[in-house]
């Protein structure tokens, strides 16, 4: 059966530059698997172990491997970016719920949901710079362009917290709304937006100080953030309305909503930038929506409970893949 | 196959949106936005439950039972009440929620030591690539520390006086395992919660597992006179091994209670030298008139009874006075 899988990725990932280029990775984060889609297909060919609650994976800063942090077992299970196949596990990263590198590339920064910590490490060989325990569930992270701060949500207490990457101590810790998840930083480096998931709307941060310098209502549990890649515009899914919005973030306004039902999570956008890609964490499938017409036009059964996705970017060499420095939650980076 | 999957995901999300997922939102709960997702199948589970007990296995209990109709039919109402509230996930969420800060603070305080508990899969790392392997492994393990911690809930007298409940019903049916006092359960699962996450069993498995295993003891408490063959018998628990376990002790047998405790798997037994295969029918129950008073009593009386027994118990001097 295992060989079957396998085969099936094969035939997906390992012909020609052009298959390659086709594959979604999904992480199925209730039965510790993940799924090989094909973009032009729109099916899953295979599902394959992989720890034990995965929940985020990113590319790593050479496009070279795929690391998916997989948080029971306290470990990263490191993916060939090419052929899905697993090439080694990174042990003792302790509960990798969101992960991120930092835009140098210096720095690997988990956030440990469960266990209330935000560990940083060094890029190049992952070891331990600084643990801080911080209460209120650490969610998800965002970087600044000079790689000097990693910004976490903790979303039980609501604040937004800013870490100094090279001494680990905390810049500042503020209160920003009800359950903080995503937080991305927008491209002029002066503005933070943290989605609020009790709330049904953004607060647009200062990351100098933290202070809330704007407001956007955009839909009932608001969760995480999706650039659509001009720079401008950033997608927005809103778990608890379950619809995904488009806002400006020029002139900070919404200015177009898609219904995608059950619980819209983690989002991709094709290489081509015309469909997005949504993970339906209840309804144990992926939405594909036409950026075009702003709809979704088809959803795809996976796992259970869908998390994390991604697309391999082209999939032909390393350096051809698309670095993605950040989760494919945290799309600020990519 | 995906049709139906499909059903049971619509079933579950459209409970989820409707009911439980506003109520998170409102007050500010949005951290337990999966959790609760979860909790709505754990019921939904808990529903294909009962039905499975309702009409699969009183049916062999209406058509073959061991134990004919008579008077003592009315004490088995007391023990479909414990079966509905804890199938239908009433007193779990309740036992979740005086459990969960304990377990995530121990969980914490020993990470702070920087100590992370070992695995499983380090040990045996094929198990991260086998689903069916891994589940019948943690299954095994989980079993096997139930069958330690039954034996404790006989072993010492304080525990006994809670335990006893269980097996103060003369009356023994497909209802009759969940009848236990709300403390026992709460004791019992955050010891198996706390050996779980020490082995590794991950929440999907560990649902599977409960509703499995809790299948077979439901089984295993029917009123027939069944099992699964010789070599069946020594695999999984059935009716006839489980039924000696509760059998009322006599002079002659003082100690018969303490020989077939295992939940699901009897190799533990057959282990460590407390397996007994004697075909022999016996009636079920205690000998302690005290605690057979438990019998004609409703879930509140019974509950506040037992916590009376148990509050006792921790009086020093008392002892175990039922079976012995």
């Amino acid at each position: 059966m295992k060989k079957m899988a396998f085969a099936a990725v094969a035939l997906a990932l390992g012909m020609s530059g052009p298959a390659r280029a086709d594959a979604v990775l999904v992480l199925n984060s209730d039965e510790a698997s993940f799924s090989i889609l094909t973009r032009s297909g729109r099916t899953e060919l295979a599902r394959l172990p992989v720890g034990r609650e995965p929940h985020h994976l990113l590319v790593t800063p050479d496009g070279k491997e795929v690391l998916v942090g997989s948080t029971v077992t306290n470990e990263l299970l490191v993916l060939d970016a090419k052929t899905g196949e697993r090439r080694r596990v990174v042990r003792d990263i302790i509960d990798p719920y969101h992960l991120g590198f930092s835009p140098n590339g210096k720095w690997f920064v988990t956030a440990a949901y469960r266990l209330d910590h935000v560990d940083i490490y060094r890029g190049e060989d992952f070891k331990l710079a600084g643990r801080i325990f911080i209460d209120g569930l650490p969610s998800h992270m965002a970087f600044d362009a000079e790689s000097k701060t990693v910004f976490v949500t903790l979303q039980q207490t609501g604040r937004l917290v800013a870490f100094d990457l090279q001494t680990q101590a905390i810049k500042w810790n503020v209160k920003v709304g009800e359950a903080p998840a995503g937080v991305v930083m927008l491209p002029d480096n002066k503005r933070l937006l943290v989605a609020l998931t009790g709330a049904d709307g953004l607060v647009v941060v200062d990351p100098k100080d933290g202070s809330t310098t704007g407001t956007l209502q955009t839909g009932k549990g608001a969760h995480n953030f999706f650039p659509k890649g001009d720079g401008r515009h950033y997608f927005l899914g809103n778990r608890v309305e379950g619809t995904v919005s488009l806002i400006d973030t020029q002139d900070m306004k919404v200015v177009g909503s898609i219904r995608v039902p059950g619980g819209p999570d983690c989002m991709d956008i094709t290489p081509d930038g015309k469909e997005l890609w949504v993970t339906q964490r209840f309804l144990r499938r992926i939405a594909v929506v036409d950026i075009e017409q702003m709809k979704m036009v088809a959803s795809i059964p996976v796992g259970k409970s869908p998390h994390g996705v991604l697309m391999l970017k082209s999939g032909a060499t390393g350096s051809a893949v698309a670095p993605v420095r950040a989760a494919s939650t945290a799309g600020d980076q990519k | 196959m995906r049709q139906l999957i499909d059903i049971w995901i619509d079933a579950q999300t459209w409970l989820f949106e409707t009911f439980v997922g506003p109520v998170l939102f409102r007050f500010g709960l949005m951290a337990w936005y999966e959790p609760g997702y979860s909790a709505v199948e754990f019921v939904m589970l808990g529903v294909v439950q009962i039905a499975i007990i309702a009409i699969g296995m009183r049916f062999f209990e209406k058509r073959w039972p061991l134990e004919k109709s008579s008077s003592d039919d009315r004490l088995i109402l007391v023990d479909q009440v414990y079966t509905l509230l804890n199938k239908l996930g009433i007193l779990p969420l309740a036992i979740f929620i005086v459990t969960y800060p304990l377990v995530q603070e121990i969980e914490l305080t020993v990470r702070t030591w920087g100590f992370a508990p070992p695995r499983l899969e380090r040990v045996l790392p094929w198990l991260g690539d086998n689903a069916l392997a891994s589940f019948l492994v943690y299954f095994v393990l989980y079993d096997f520390a139930a069958y330690w911690l039954h034996r404790a809930q006989h072993g010492f007298a304080w525990w006994w006086s809670l335990h006893s409940l269980h097996h103060s019903q003369r009356r023994m049916t497909v209802w009759t395992d969940d009848r236990n006092h709300v403390i026992d359960d709460l004791l019992i699962t955050l010891a198996l919660v706390l050996f779980s996450q020490v082995v590794g069993v991950q929440p999907g498995e560990y649902v599977l597992i409960l509703m499995i295993g809790r299948l077979v003891e439901s089984w295993s408490h029917a009123n027939v006179d069944m099992g699964f063959g010789w070599l069946g018998d020594r695999l999984l628990v059935g009716p006839r091994f489980h039924r000696l376990h509760h059998a009322l002790s006599t002079p002659e047998e003082r100690h018969i209670q303490d020989h077939n405790f295992a939940p699901v798997f009897p190799i533990w037994d057959i282990l460590f030298g407390t397996a007994v295969y004697d075909g022999k029918h016996r009636p079920t129950g205690v000998d302690d008139p005290i605690v057979d008073g438990d019998n004609g009593r409703g879930w509140i009386a019974q509950q506040v009874t037992v916590f009376g027994r148990f509050m006792r118990s921790l009086v020093p001097g008392l002892r175990r006075a039922s079976v012995q």
